[in-house]
């Protein structure tokens, strides 16, 4: 088996049918709010805090199952911060051997100014994971909101995306090691390629099933050659993303996130995933003619999401930089090693 | 609806093949060193070099999925695959043994008689038979269920007339896989009435013409074929069955490491002089070496499936060949972009070799506007 389609079927079915009947019952708002709840009838399912270990209160499961959660949320369409919360909050919690309870959690970095912008739902979190850095070393803090500066922004998802302002010669921290900083990023990297997978798979489907009702000159749009050419690049290109992507979640789980070919993996999963975002947006929208492009039509809420994700813990351009910095390094005899890594 | 998944999952474990690949590299090293290795453009099609065949038949390199029975190595498809992609990487010249390796010993081992194997398979492990592949003609580009050869029943066997295009190292090649038609098309069935022959390319009635490339090399030739007499121990598989062969014999020919492969010398040449600053940094260089590792993972997934004989392999091989020789492309033109008159001359002749091949990238093996209509009706929308 994969380790990356591994997932217990009842707990995949499970997953999917708590966020299809929560999306029914909540068309999206134009900002998501964190949805009390729909937060405790998520921890009630053990959930929230799926990775975390069971004496602290968590359900001791995998990034095996942790990506199949962030699948089926993006899958439906619901906003929720179950990436921030569980696998970058409360793990850098563990990291810094800080305790974890039951309170609702985010992350940010702040500059050397003490601030951070695009965090994600900072404004409604009880507590924010802070990281900064302070004579050479990276400390953590487990800050209240209400301590903190924050400004509201959202991003093309309609996700919160805060700038958070601390002042940093109040703020005391515990060290952490470089590498979980590194790590912490690595997560959010591939936390944010595994949602857009997601969405480009879901924009694949409502593709396929618009070509297939749509009847136009007589006959299903499916049946054009120049539409199946669309959609053909749209499944090659989500698939694409999707094996780069489940290469990388594969590495991580098989190194517990320590294997030297992460940093690499993870680059070629964002950079595939995030040009592929480009070819599936333009082409599904292009099949749906006009009715796609309406707040009353579903396709958005992939196709946003799809483009805001592609573009947070490292914007594609980053990503290609990065990969185009290892590739020079490698050279003419370590390219193939590299990409064999 | 919910779709089912196009291509196989990524293997869990790649390094599996780790200590073969450091075999295969140290090998490489030694020819190089030895300068009987330049790295090149395409040499599947290209580089045509019977001693490095032979080299690699004595290293146990070719037929290596064959059974130990019929000459061959009893190794699994993955760690051919795992072998391929080193050579390709390395722009190895692997064109004389490549059509019959890749994808005569798979076929004759599903479809082969035993006769057919105890002939051909211990020679092709032994680097010693060279085989070409007979489908295209004239009239039928990408739509092989226009095949008109025809295969006439006679005494003994069959007799065989019509003409091949295409057929890659034909002139130095012992035989081909011949497609024919064994009974008239029916229009209501265009895939029936179809079988696959031996073919010895000696034979008499066998006329092979050089069609020569843009580029002035002889690769391609057309094979005519008047009368040539195919005895009944050389028919292929089943009369009639020649349209489900041919397509098995495409997963094969579709998703492996020579569809993302052609040009990555070029692109490990642009990462050297990029970083010695004779040509300028651009990103697209992390973009391509990115959509190579994820076409290595994808490959490397569809191998696994073939090698279980999944259904789906087609549709996963399609798009694998779609994304890979698009990409091999785009690294032609990515080179090209870059360089001029001022850049070192023998990374500006592997620029010029990659852009000449670049327009064959897409068409052999079905071009992929065909292959899209593959992909479509793998989504169920034909």
């Amino acid at each position: 088996m994969n380790a990356t389609t591994a997932v217990d079927r009842d707990l995949s079915d499970m997953m999917s049918a708590v966020f299809a009947r929560y999306r029914e019952q909540h068309p999206p708002e134009k900002v998501a709010t964190w949805d009390d709840g729909l937060w405790s009838a998520l921890t009630d399912l053990g959930l929230t805090r799926l990775t975390g270990s069971e004496a602290t209160g968590g359900s001791g499961a995998g990034w095996t199952e942790a990506a199949e959660l962030l699948r089926a949320a993006a899958t439906h369409g619901v906003r929720v911060p179950l990436a921030e919360h569980d696998l970058l909050a409360c793990r850098l919690l563990d990291d810094a051997g800080l305790p974890v309870d039951e309170e609702r959690r985010t992350v940010c970095v702040l500059d050397r100014t003490g601030t951070a912008r695009g965090v994600p739902w900072a404004e409604e979190a009880d507590r924010v994971v802070t990281v900064w850095r302070a004579d050479g070393n990276y400390l953590v803090a487990d800050v209240a909101t209400a301590e903190l500066r924050i400004t509201g922004g959202v991003n093309t998802a309609g996700e919160p995306r805060d700038t958070v302002t601390a002042d940093l010669a109040q703020l005391t921290g515990i060290a952490v090691p470089d590498t979980a900083i590194e790590q912490l990023w690595l997560r959010g990297a591939l936390a944010r390629g595994l949602q857009v997978c997601a969405a480009l798979d879901r924009i694949l489907e409502l593709s396929v099933t618009h070509a297939s009702e749509r009847v136009q000159f007589g006959r299903p749009l499916a049946k054009f050659q120049a539409v199946q050419t669309l959609v053909a690049d749209i499944a090659a290109q989500a698939s694409l993303a999707r094996a780069a992507t489940e290469a990388a979640l594969a590495a991580a789980i098989r190194t517990d996130w320590r294997g030297p070919e992460l940093d690499f993996l993870v680059a070629v999963a964002r950079s595939c995933a995030g040009h592929a975002a480009s070819v599936v947006v333009r082409n599904a929208h292009q099949v749906h003619g006009a009715m796609g492009t309406t707040l009353e039509h579903r396709l958005h809420e992939f196709t946003g999401a799809a483009l805001a994700w592609r573009s947070e813990f490292g914007s594609v351009g980053f990503w290609d930089d990065k990969l185009t910095t290892a590739a020079l390094a490698a050279g003419r005899d370590g390219l193939w090693p590299l990409i064999t890594a | 609806m919910t779709i089912p998944r196009l291509v196989p999952a990524v293997t869990e474990n790649p390094h599996a093949t780790d200590g073969l690949r450091a075999e295969v590299r140290a090998f490489l090293a030694e020819h190089r060193a030895k300068g009987a290795l330049d790295a090149a453009i395409d040499t599947w099609l290209t580089g045509w070099d019977e001693d490095f065949t032979r080299a690699l038949a004595a290293r146990g390199w070719l037929g290596m999925t064959v059974p130990t029975e019929y000459g061959g190595h009893g190794r699994s498809f993955v760690e051919r695959f795992a072998v391929t992609e080193e050579l390709l990487a390395a722009g190895a010249p692997v064109a004389a043994h490549w059509t019959a390796d890749r994808q005569i010993v798979p076929s004759l081992l599903k479809y082969g008689s035993e006769i057919q194997k105890r002939k051909f398979l211990p020679a092709i492990a032994r680097g010693e038979c060279f085989f070409a592949i007979g489908m295209s003609e004239p009239d039928s580009g990408s739509d092989l269920a226009s095949v008109a050869t025809k295969a006439v029943r006679v005494e003994g066997g069959w007799s065989i007339t019509g003409a091949k295009v295409w057929t890659s190292g034909a002139h130095r090649a012992d035989a081909f896989i011949c497609l024919a038609r064994t009974a008239p098309v029916d229009p209501a069935h265009r895939h029936d009435g179809l079988s696959q022959f031996l073919v010895d390319l000696r034979a008499p009635g066998v006329d092979i013409r050089p069609i020569i490339s843009m580029s002035r090399a002889h690769h391609f030739n057309e094979v005519v074929l008047d009368e040539v007499f195919v005895a009944d121990d050389m028919v292929f598989g089943t009369i009639g069955n020649g349209w489900q062969q041919v397509t098995s014999e495409l997963g094969f020919e579709r998703s492996g490491p020579e569809r993302f492969l052609s040009t990555f010398a070029l692109l490990a040449e642009t990462a050297e002089h990029m970083g010695s600053g004779a040509v300028t940094r651009h990103t697209d260089l992390g973009r391509l070496t990115a959509r190579v590792a994820a076409l290595h993972q994808m490959s490397s997934a569809v191998a696994g499936a073939l090698e279980r004989e999944e259904p789906a392999a087609d549709t996963a091989a399609a798009v694998v060949k779609v994304l890979g020789t698009t990409t091999e492309g785009d690294i032609a033109d990515f080179a090209d972009l870059l360089t001029d008159a001022d850049s070192p001359a023998p990374y500006r002749a592997l620029t010029d070799d990659a852009v000449r091949q670049r327009p064959g990238f897409t068409l052999r093996g079905g071009t992929n506007e065909v292959l899209r209509g593959v992909i479509a009706r793998g989504l169920g929308m034909r």
